[in-house]
């Protein structure tokens, strides 16, 4: 086997990424739904949207429903779908639920103003200078609650195309169960295509920002030395540490403050079988999270007054996480670097994780680090005989401050790094600085400098305005 | 019109419009009043106020009424004492059902518009019996007829005011039903021509 130099270096991949993400970046965001079921403002919920404060998140992980929540605080009433006594009739009877009062939906638009330079193989460099990207996407958003114990979340996002065409994708569908028995809020359990809480609640933080953190979600690891970069339009699926699966995943929180997760989930697809699962094994996850201070993951304050400001959380949240995969069975196409082909199958990879926040008034610090580790096969794609097997590992960071300078004003920092498993190409690194205001509560407008610390020709500036509604 | 005709006119009228409270024995007396609460809901109606027991017997009144309009019970909760007949009307233009599946459990069937059908509750060893009152073709109906021992009882309105007129003097303890919360009864003391006042609040 030889390793091979990337045929384009790393930090153009990266930029060409970012440049691409644009167009379909955004996780969670803020559901104007909740607004109008509770009559509330976005700020019970979010600092600067879709940044869950505190409480936000609680509200999360309960499945849409406030900590103790009382049906006074419920404005839209919803539709009854049997009365309460049915309950003591079930099994002869249907359980009863409910319906949201009103529409449960919502739609969040995003106008974006681009500027990128990007640095080509060849030497050149490829400017985009004021692309009014308006609108550059569109999502729909239905979430509630069905009743007692139910709870559901979907998401389809339509993207402009420069060339006029229309990309859609069904981003989220999921059915949860929220604590069917036991303790509240010991045991959840969710199905469906969701971004599991393996990384979700650690998004909600990050995805202040608009550039999505790489390092993390859009490592490629396949290559005959290992990765080298980013994947572009890596088919099947790039195999990274997923942001969204689809799958069965159970959470709780446990004494208020800590948060368990397991979840299984299809993994890469397609693959040779033609499913959505395309090797018919699946993948395994696993996170646990403790919280220090301020309020609980259910949102218990233990007596205490929470702070005036909403955003506030005095606190420290540590966690670690798993995930382990099997790729066995689907090839990703591959070059050597004498020019030849072959195919490589990562026959089981596992992402290891350790991740920290820490709030103190104005400040939030979080970090997370991503342990990679392939078992790569190499195979000759005439005859697929085995050409070798080897298990590169790799490993990324990054850090962000989240400075909140008004309560319509916040101003952000990243640095994110990734050192690929071909150790022959240079680390990734990246910084994003972040200036995001609230026009309204619901309106947002950012300003956005991404730049890669490597090469001073790859970078973007981004301005952004978002509204919710 | 003849002054006997106008006379039974009256008469009947009366009667038709005369509440369905039971005649009490000796039921010259003070009256019990007061506010409950139901913490966490939107209204502090359909709360029933009752005196756990009273010196009876008590004769059972003429029917009492829940009809069926626009798909809902109503009255939505109906205190009664013990041996009254409840007549069951459907006001709406599609068939309803009224079963309960509590105590001796019953289905009265299924009837159209602007027919009715009877259910006597005849007993109850221990009051308050709360008979759930459910519809099979539309689920999301419920409604409830609380048994009581004796007729001092009162269901609250909306800000959660109730008046039990008529209490015979004596020390007597009163309870409260809601469907979805409770609270624990307490004493009062009723005087001859008096109010006395006795507040709740509900909770879990």
């Amino acid at each position: 086997m030889t390793s091979r130099r990337p045929a384009v270096p790393l930090v153009l991949l990266a930029f060409a990424m970012a440049a691409a993400l644009l167009a379909c970046s955004g996780q969670a965001e803020a559901v104007p739904a909740f607004a109008r079921k509770y009559h509330t403002s976005c700020q019970t919920c979010h600092s600067i949207f879709p940044k869950l404060n505190a409480f936000g998140e609680a509200f999360r992980l309960k499945g849409y429903r406030m900590p103790g929540e009382t049906e006074e605080m419920v404005t839209e009433k919803p539709v009854s779908l049997g009365a309460p006594a049915y309950k003591r009739l079930w099994p002869e009877a249907i359980w009863p639920g409910e319906l949201p009062g009103g529409v449960p939906l919502a739609l969040n638009i995003k106008f974006a103003w681009v500027n990128t330079s990007t640095l080509n193989p060849d030497g050149t460099v490829t400017s985009v200078k004021n692309d009014l990207q308006f609108p550059q996407e569109a999502n729909i958003f239905g979430a509630g609650t069905l009743g007692d114990h139910v709870s559901f979340f979907g998401e389809v996002t339509f993207g402009e195309n420069p060339d006029s065409s229309v990309s859609v994708e069904l981003e989220h569908a999921r059915l949860n169960f929220d604590s069917p028995f036991g303790p509240e809020d010991a045991f959840h359990i969710r199905i469906g295509k969701f971004a599991p809480n393996l990384v979700d609640g650690i998004q909600e933080m990050w995805i202040v920002t608009d550039a999505a953190i790489d390092s993390l979600f859009a490592y490629n690891p396949i290559g005959p030395a290992g990765g080298t970069g980013l994947a572009g339009d890596m088919s099947p699926m790039p195999i990274s540490l997923p942001d969204r699966v689809r799958g069965i995943e159970a959470y709780g929180i446990l004494q208020h403050r800590i948060l368990w997760v397991a979840g299984l989930a299809n993994g890469i697809s397609p693959g040779p079988n033609g499913g959505f699962d395309g090797n018919n094994a699946k993948d395994y996850y696993a996170r646990f999270d403790f919280k220090l201070g301020g309020m609980g993951l259910d949102g218990d304050l233990g007596g205490k007054a929470p702070p005036a400001q909403n955003w506030r959380d005095d606190s420290v949240r540590i966690g670690a996480f798993i995930y382990r995969g099997d790729g066995s069975d689907i090839n990703f196409e591959s070059t050597n670097l004498d020019g030849s082909a072959v195919n490589v199958q990562d026959l089981h990879f596992l992402r290891t994780g350790l991740y920290a926040s820490a709030f103190y008034k104005n400040l939030n610090v979080f970090a997370a680090y991503l342990h990679g580790s392939d078992s790569l096969q190499l195979l000759d794609p005439a005859t697929s005989s085995p050409l070798g097997l080897f298990e590169p590992p790799f490993h990324a960071w990054f850090t962000q401050a989240d400075y909140m300078f008004y309560p319509w004003l916040l101003g952000s920092f990243r640095y994110e790094t990734v050192t690929p498993g071909d150790r022959s190409v240079p680390s990734l690194r990246t910084g994003v600085f972040n200036v995001s205001a609230l026009i309204r509560a619901n309106v947002k407008a950012m300003l956005e400098y991404q730049r890669d610390l490597r090469e001073g020709r790859n970078h973007s500036l981004n301005g952004l305005v978002r509204f919710a509604f | 019109m003849t002054r006997h005709a106008l006379a039974l006119i009256l008469t009947l009228t009366a009667l038709a419009v005369a509440p369905t409270v039971p005649m009490v024995q000796g039921s010259a007396g003070g009256t019990i009043t007061g506010t409950v609460t139901a913490a966490g809901l939107s209204t502090n109606a359909n709360a029933v106020v009752y005196v756990e027991q009273a010196a009876g017997p008590f004769t059972p009144p003429a029917p009492a009424q829940i009809d069926q309009r626009n798909l809902k019970f109503v009255p939505e909760v109906l205190p009664v004492v013990v041996g009254t007949t409840v007549k069951f009307l459907n006001s709406d233009s599609v068939a309803h059902n009224v079963f309960s599946p509590d105590y001796e459990k019953y289905n009265l069937g299924t009837w159209p518009q602007g027919q009715f059908k009877d259910h006597t509750f005849a007993k109850c060893a221990k009051a308050p019996c709360v008979y759930t009152q459910l519809c099979l073709i539309h689920s999301e109906m419920q409604g409830f007829v609380v048994v009581l021992q004796n007729p001092h009882f009162a269901v609250t309105d909306a800000a959660g005011h109730f008046t039990i007129n008529d209490v015979p003097p004596g020390k007597y303890t009163v309870g409260v039903w809601h469907q979805k919360l409770k609270a624990q009864p307490k004493p009062v003391v009723v005087e001859a021509g008096k109010p006395a006042t006795v507040d709740f609040t509900l909770g879990r």
